[in-house]
């Protein structure tokens, strides 16, 4: 009798599961699937065609906003890594980030969008024009809500005796931090460049916000063709940058890289 | 010898602190500019209150209310959602976990915009789920599912789902399943074992996942604004609409510090309850 309640379960979990993953899954594969499709959507399928994807990939504003979120996302992870590892720099020649580290938590404490819009008034304010400067300043400060918490947890699990050892044998502490630390840092350094650089890359909000008119990430093409309505092509964009941000991510979720963050 | 240790010390300051001075320039200081020009009349430059009684009005309080429910519904219901699924893959699936966390993660860090745009396609007047009821006979003529609330929660538990997942299932996979055993031994019954052993223990990942949630939820602009038509109002509509308009900046300002004061409160009164529920849990 029990086994088989557990039986009947297990084969409602399994169900449920099966049925969340459909709901998961469903939108997307029908958003790809519709940008093969030779009409216009509400038509029902006719046939294969690849036109679409040759328009949007012929459009000079799909390359010019890529390569400006390239642009972004890199030098913004660039920027918080080097920060990151310069505090970690003053950690290991004795300062103390038991009070510091905690301050860039905050960034999880109010709505990302309440924080870009006090950065949209800020750069206002000092009458700072919006484009490249402040987009790369907010997910900085994105990048750094994540990059000092991880590299700082990181460094402290590091074994203390390599660094004794490497001061013991007469090594300076800036030797040390090059030669000894900062080597055994760099799978989390990766790691943690690599999320940071998704983030950034994939981040509407403060693009939203910081961007302004000049400039224009691949997140606000997307929003400025959804805005104009369904078409193919805004399906074939979406399938582009859906390719590419799930590359990235399976990079990320690979074990090895996982396990340097989480 | 002191005093060249502190030199030191100072010297090595400097250069650790970028990360410091950038946190605090275009974090801090931003939002202290906030709560400066909320409270400062923009054209005498004095100290004044104003604005927040402006801000006061009883539309104003009834939004940051739908606001508050509307982020607090979006928490529990993936919460919900989000507690079996983790559950079952990590105590169930077996071979097959890795294969489901992957395609559970994977689609989900991409863009929100890029989802907003798929569930088009589903929730349309002759988009997929219109079409499927019409064909199996429940519904006779096509529901209007786009701009309503019933969009915009759908949309935002769908986009805030992995937030509520990731916590619960790495909190899970970390736990000793030794203590399921000894509950069983002990005599308890499944349920028992889920409300008594193993929800307890995940509770700090459950509180972790609801914050992650809750608050980036309680200033969402966007999926509202996509999938309600205009129609539906929420804090991070209003606010970015007052600070982008003419002279309505302080207005927002103050506006948003109200906000921001109320899910800070209401925050830490969930926070103390979790607390509550996690001290509990070992009593």
């Amino acid at each position: 009798m029990k086994t088989r309640k557990t039986k009947l379960t297990n084969f409602l979990a399994i169900l449920l599961t099966l049925f969340t993953f459909f709901i998961l899954y469903l939108p997307i594969i029908v958003l790809v699937v519709f940008s093969f499709n030779s009409q216009r959507f509400p038509a029902p399928w006719s046939e294969f065609t690849l036109d679409w994807y040759r328009e949007l990939f012929e459009s000079e504003e799909l390359w010019s906003s890529f390569f400006t979120s390239l642009f972004i996302a890199i030098t913004s992870t660039l920027l918080s890594l080097i920060m990151g590892i310069l505090l970690l720099f003053f950690k290991a020649n004795g300062g103390n980030l038991k009070k510091t580290v905690p301050i860039f938590y905050s960034n999880l404490l109010i709505p990302e969008s309440l924080f870009a819009i006090s950065l949209l008034s800020f750069f206002t304010f000092f009458d700072i024009s919006l484009g490249f400067t402040t987009l790369i300043i907010a997910h900085t400060v994105l990048g750094l809500g994540f990059t000092i918490p991880i590299l700082y947890t990181r460094y402290c699990q590091l074994d203390p005796r390599l660094v004794e050892a490497s001061l013991s044998l007469g090594a300076t502490s800036t030797q040390t931090f090059f030669k000894v630390i900062l080597p055994h840092m760099r799978p989390a350094i990766l790691a943690t460049g690599l999320l940071v650089f998704i983030l950034s890359f994939d981040d509407f909000i403060l693009s939203y916000f910081t961007a302004g008119t000049s400039v224009q990430t691949l997140s606000l093409y997307l929003l400025t063709m959804l805005r104009s309505g369904i078409s193919p092509i805004v399906n074939a964009l979406s399938a582009f940058i859906l390719v590419f941000s799930s590359l990235l991510v399976i990079l990320f979720f690979t074990p090895k890289i996982r396990s340097k963050v989480f | 010898m002191e005093a060249i240790k502190r030199i030191r010390r100072e010297k090595f300051f400097l250069i650790g602190s970028p990360a410091i001075v950038w946190q605090c320039l275009f974090f801090f200081l931003p939002i202290l500019l906030m709560i400066l020009s909320s409270v400062v009349d923009s054209t005498t430059s004095t100290f004044t209150l104003e604005n927040f009684s402006a801000s006061l009005s009883t539309t104003h309080l009834s939004i940051i209310l739908r606001s508050l429910t509307l982020s607090l519904s979006i928490a529990v219901i993936s919460f919900l959602l989000a507690y079996p699924l983790a559950h079952f893959i990590i105590f169930h699936a077996k071979k097959y976990k890795s294969l489901f966390l992957f395609f559970l993660i994977v689609p989900f860090w991409t863009n929100i915009l890029l989802h907003v745009y798929a569930w088009f396609f589903v929730l349309e007047q002759e988009g997929f789920l219109n079409t499927f009821l019409l064909t199996v006979g429940a519904i006779s003529e096509p529901i209007h599912f786009l701009n309503s609330i019933f969009a915009i929660v759908l949309m935002m538990v769908y986009c805030y789902f992995p937030f509520m997942v990731l916590p619960i299932v790495s909190s899970l996979e970390r736990f000793d399943k030794r203590f399921i055993e000894a509950s069983y031994d002990l005599g308890a019954s499944r349920f028992q074992t889920l409300f008594k052993v193993t929800l307890p223990i995940t509770m700090p990942a459950i509180r972790a996942g609801f914050f992650l949630v809750f608050i980036p939820a309680f200033g969402e602009f966007i999926i509202p604004e996509l999938m309600g038509g205009d129609k539906h109002y929420f804090v991070g509509n209003v606010v970015s609409q007052y600070v982008l308009g003419n002279n309505t900046e302080t207005l927002g300002s103050a506006f948003m510090i109200l906000s921001a004061l109320v899910l800070l409160t209401i925050g830490i009164i969930i926070y103390n309850l979790f607390n509550k529920m996690i001290k509990r849990g070992f009593r």
